[in-house]
């Protein structure tokens, strides 16, 4: 039977993160994140100046950044049309700097904490990724599929 | 150079007590202002180091004219800036590379050595009879005693009486009236007729008005009795040919009819003819010819012959081998009735016999042409042009047997010296012959790869006789030169046409494209002059003068013997040669000169063990290392900015807290705050222009505070508050910029000239340091190096470390490229953050160039 996994151990660390300063623009975005579809990646962790994080910008989030039409606020039925996605203002849309876009990050969890810990976090303020703290430093980011893998491993052993 | 060393040494001594005061400066002890006017003086000394070779080297081309005060004073300004730059250098880098100063002193040695061609004055006798003289003795009698002597004491050939007068004697006149120093043509340019033609003129008149030594003067009449006595007996009568006998004359050069030659002198007149011939040391004609052949004011010194005047009854010219085509197999006889200067100077058409090398006594050729005028011997001293007697003027002047016995003596001359001979004859009035002078023949060698056609279709040949002197093709427009006068105005690139051949033409040689004469033998000294300067020749044309006219574009194929109308470059072509000049020892000094001068070995400045001062040996490699250098100990100015206590802040709308350091002229005065608009460095104003014209990033978002920071990898700053709260340091001038900008958690250095001159003009870029993990610092290492190769930076990376340069662009360039900068300083700004694989740089790169690259 395979060994739990502590936190430590599911955490996936920072530098392999598709990272970026916050005045990037939502176009550098959508090129890094494309550029980064082999390693599976769907965020992108987003720093300020002094390289501290302080949000993070995932695929879905783009893509209603980019197009009105994905807005969850939007009550229409989304155009069919592929030209529509490449409208004057969508453009316009990733000219913008992505600290208009992104979800901040308000906590952090520590590496020493406990997965049901990271798992209770994640679920009460509905996110899909926590930053870890290893002393005074963001060690890394754990993922909420990580963290079901490894409660449903659990689960599953009885 | 040992005294230049000590006084060096004295010289860093004083500067080091400088750096003991207390004033402030940056930690290498050298005040920013002093270091930066070494780096000027350098930059100046550099491009003038440039310059001055760029010249020699253009003068290779053999398209100019120049002499040996050319060669010297080049060679003299390269050592003085060379020597400039490396205690420029020195200073500049506190003697870091003293190794310069030996490969300095090695390679001024060598350049020395080559040009220290010096003739000594052997300390001989005053007179030496020729019996007492051999061929190895040219320094001491000159060239043309020294092969009389030679012939009449080991060859035992006919020879005429006769005594030489030293060059040592020649040194005790000069010094005895002073007047090496009273004559000065070291500086003078052989190209200025005027010039020449004056300081000839006053060379001479202060030869002529000079005394002779009373030693130098008994000596010359005891030797002048003595030949009397000799040679009276013989003819009863004694007169003395006197001769000049300069040290070069003769030997590697013919200086053919450049001295004088005084015939007919009676005994009691041969000291003052003997001063008239050192007089002639000085023409213009032979000025210019010892000065554009490369000889030295000390190389001109004048030994002289007295010999026994034969009083001739015919003389002339003969040459051992075909000057114009060596694989003729004939000797060539040249002879005219009376005194043989008519034959040599080209006043008539002489009597030409062809003798076989291979078949003794086989006489080729014969041409014997009436002679109506000769020159004789006066009574009563003196010659004189006379009428050829009716009864020998339809004659030959040499009989069969004649011709053969000097042939004779050709090939035993050729044989003794182990080269073609240019022989001088005489036929005395008791039908005895004598060898009056041999010399090297001088032979034009054939280098063309293609034929010249023999005639053209369509051309109009417009005299197509004559005799080719020298070989090869030349166009340009008739110029008549009927005296001297003319030649002053001869215009550069005509064809001289003239009646009668003149060795005076050799200062036009450079100028002529071609030479015409309608009476003149190839044997003449004109055209040996015409050979040695491969000007195309075409003698005895007999109808030149009446058939062309002045400033007709006429081309001379002294090929064929052809005279085409209008200017035929397929001939012209066809007809190129090597360049004459090339030959001369004033083209041979600045080629040898220049092998340890111009060849760069130093090519890699990155190859740290080639590149260095051992290895320079030349004086381009040690301009080049030194500048090389010098931009480095410069680079490091920046450094220690941030220690010194000038430095002002700039206002301006930037998210950068810059310093300023100026070194002079780069912040207009005025007092107050320094704002953009006062700065005039032009690097500067460039760089802030462009960092001005781009968004820099807005504030952060608002209420979203970072968590902790990562700055994953990096040990740049382990205290990012103070990262971002240190300023930037820009040490300028005028020209000048060196600006260390910390941007975040990466330093780059921006070093640039930007001046008036090509070769001062650079810019260098430092980037080094990031927030992000190592491959992203080397990923945006690597961003950089593209884009900066794009605008032509060599660029060399390690890791996060780039070092890129760019040199010798004209100013606009320069400020264009650093406005290219500009914007990649703001593009670049913690983007290796983002980076995040190789794909991502080769977006941003493109992004970049297609947002802010021009071509």
């Amino acid at each position: 039977m395979a060994k739990i996994k502590n936190l430590k151990e599911l955490m996936i660390p920072i530098t392999d993160y598709p990272h970026m300063p916050y005045w990037a623009t939502l176009e550098e975005a959508v090129v890094l994140l494309n550029f980064s579809y082999e390693t599976a990646h769907d965020t992108i962790l987003v720093f300020d100046e002094s390289y501290g994080l302080i949000g993070v910008l995932d695929q879905k989030e783009m893509l209603r950044d980019i197009h009105p039409g994905f807005s969850k606020l939007s009550t229409k039925k989304v155009s069919d049309e592929w030209e529509k996605l490449i409208s004057t203002h969508n453009l316009d849309q990733l000219k913008k700097p992505i600290k208009d876009f992104i979800t901040p990050f308000n906590i952090i969890v520590d590496i020493e904490d406990h997965v049901l810990t990271a798992a209770h976090l994640m679920l009460k303020h509905n996110i899909d990724l926590l930053p870890v703290k290893e002393s005074e430093n963001v060690a890394g980011a754990v993922k909420m599929r990580d963290i079901f893998h490894e409660i449903a491993a659990f689960i599953l052993r009885f | 150079m040992g005294q230049m060393r000590s006084l060096l040494s004295i010289f860093k001594k004083i500067k080091f007590k400088k750096a003991d005061i207390p004033k402030a400066s940056p930690p290498d002890g050298t005040p920013f202002k002093e270091r930066y006017d070494c780096f000027q003086k350098l930059l100046a000394d550099n491009n003038s180091i440039l310059e001055t070779m760029a010249d020699m080297e253009e003068k290779l081309s053999g398209d100019y004219m120049f002499d040996m005060h050319y060669v010297d004073s080049k060679c003299n300004i390269l050592i003085e800036k060379v020597q400039s730059v490396i205690e420029n250098l020195d200073s500049l880098s506190n003697g870091e590379y003293s190794g310069l100063y030996d490969a300095f002193e090695k390679i001024n040695a060598a350049i020395k050595n080559f040009l220290a061609k010096n003739i000594e004055i052997p300390v001989t006798e005053f007179t030496m009879p020729f019996e007492d003289v051999t061929k190895d003795m040219v320094r001491s009698v000159g060239g043309k005693n020294a092969n009389l002597g030679e012939i009449k004491s080991r060859l035992n050939l006919p020879v005429p009486e006769g005594f030489c007068i030293s060059a040592h004697a020649f040194k005790r006149f000069m010094d005895y009236n002073e007047l090496g120093d009273k004559i000065s043509i070291a500086s003078l340019d052989p190209v200025s007729m005027v010039e020449l033609t004056r300081v000839s003129k006053e060379a001479q008149n202060l030869v002529l008005n000079a005394r002779v030594p009373p030693d130098l003067e008994k000596s010359i009449s005891d030797a002048a009795s003595e030949l009397e006595r000799k040679a009276g007996h013989r003819t009863g009568e004694f007169y003395a040919s006197v001769r000049s006998s300069a040290i070069h004359e003769d030997a590697q050069f013919t200086f053919a009819g450049q001295y004088k030659t005084i015939l007919n002198v009676a005994p009691e007149d041969v000291v003052s003819a003997y001063v008239e011939i050192i007089a002639s040391l000085f023409t213009t004609r032979a000025i210019f010819y010892c000065k554009s052949k490369g000889f030295q004011e000390e190389d001109m010194v004048m030994a002289v012959g007295v010999v026994e005047m034969i009083d001739a009854k015919a003389s002339g010219v003969m040459y051992s081998r075909d000057p114009t085509d060596e694989k003729k197999h004939g000797i060539i006889i040249n002879g005219v009735w009376g005194l043989g200067k008519y034959a040599v100077d080209g006043i008539v058409e002489p009597h030409t016999y062809v003798v076989s090398r291979d078949i003794p006594g086989t006489i080729l050729e014969k041409n014997q042409p009436v002679q109506q005028d000769m020159l004789i011997c006066r009574l009563d001293a003196g010659v004189i042009d006379t009428r050829v007697p009716d009864y020998i003027r339809r004659m030959p002047c040499l009989t069969e047997e004649q011709v053969i016995t000097l042939a004779g003596y050709a090939l035993v001359l050729e044989k003794h010296y182990g080269k073609p001979q240019d022989i001088e004859w005489a036929l005395d009035l008791n039908d005895n012959l004598l060898i009056l002078q041999a010399r090297p023949l001088r032979i034009v060698a054939e280098k063309r790869s293609r034929p010249v056609p023999r005639s053209l279709h369509g051309h109009k040949i417009l005299i197509d006789k004559g005799q080719i002197a020298c070989k090869g093709v030349g166009a340009g427009k008739v110029c008549f030169v009927t005296n001297d006068e003319e030649l002053k105005s001869f215009p550069e690139g005509a064809v001289l046409v003239a009646k009668h051949t003149s060795p005076k033409f050799v200062t036009v040689m450079n100028k002529t494209s071609a030479i015409i004469a309608d009476v003149g033998s190839p044997t003449g000294h004109m055209a040996s002059l015409a050979r040695e300067y491969r000007v195309p020749t075409i003698l005895n044309a007999e109808i030149a003068m009446k058939t062309l006219k002045p400033g007709q574009e006429i081309t001379v194929d002294a090929i064929n013997g052809s005279i085409y109308d209008g200017r035929i470059e397929q001939l012209v072509e066809a007809g190129k040669t090597e360049n004459p000049f090339k030959d001369t020892p004033v083209f041979e000094a600045l080629r040898g000169v220049l092998k340890s001068i111009v060849p760069l070995n130093l090519l890699y400045p990155e190859d740290k063990e080639q590149f260095s001062p051992k290895y320079c040996e030349t004086f381009h490699d040690i301009t080049r290392f030194a500048h090389e250098v010098a931009m480095n100990e410069m680079f490091k100015i920046g450094e220690g900015a941030h220690r010194k206590g000038e430095a002002v802040k700039l206002h301006v709308q930037l998210p950068l807290d810059i310093r300023v350091i100026d070194l002079g002229g780069g912040v207009e005065n005025g007092s107050g705050k320094i704002t953009v608009d006062k700065i005039a460095c032009i690097p500067m104003k460039a760089l802030l222009k462009g960092m001005m014209a781009l968004e820099w990033p807005g504030p952060p978002p608002v209420n979203v505070k970072g968590l902790l920071s990562v700055i994953a990898g990096s040990t740049m700053h382990p205290n990012p508050e103070k990262a971002f709260s240190e300023p930037s340091f820009a040490v300028v001038s005028r020209e000048y910029m060196n600006f260390s900008i910390r941007l975040g958690y990466h330093l780059q250095t921006l070093e640039a000239y930007a001046g008036d001159s090509i070769n001062d003009n650079y810019i260098r870029f430092l980037f080094r340091g990031g927030g992000a993990s190592h491959d992203r610092r080397a990923r945006r290492t690597q961003l950089i190096k593209k884009i900066l190769e794009k605008i032509d930076f060599y660029v060399d990376t390690t890791g996060d470390v780039l070092d890129g340069r760019v040199t010798k662009y004209d100013r606009i360039t320069i400020e264009k490229k650093l406005d290219i900068m500009a914007k990649l300083t703001v593009f670049t700004k913690q983007l290796d953050m983002t980076l995040f694989s190789d794909d991502v740089v080769n977006w941003y790169a493109k992004e970049f160039i297609n947002k802010h690259y021009v071509e």
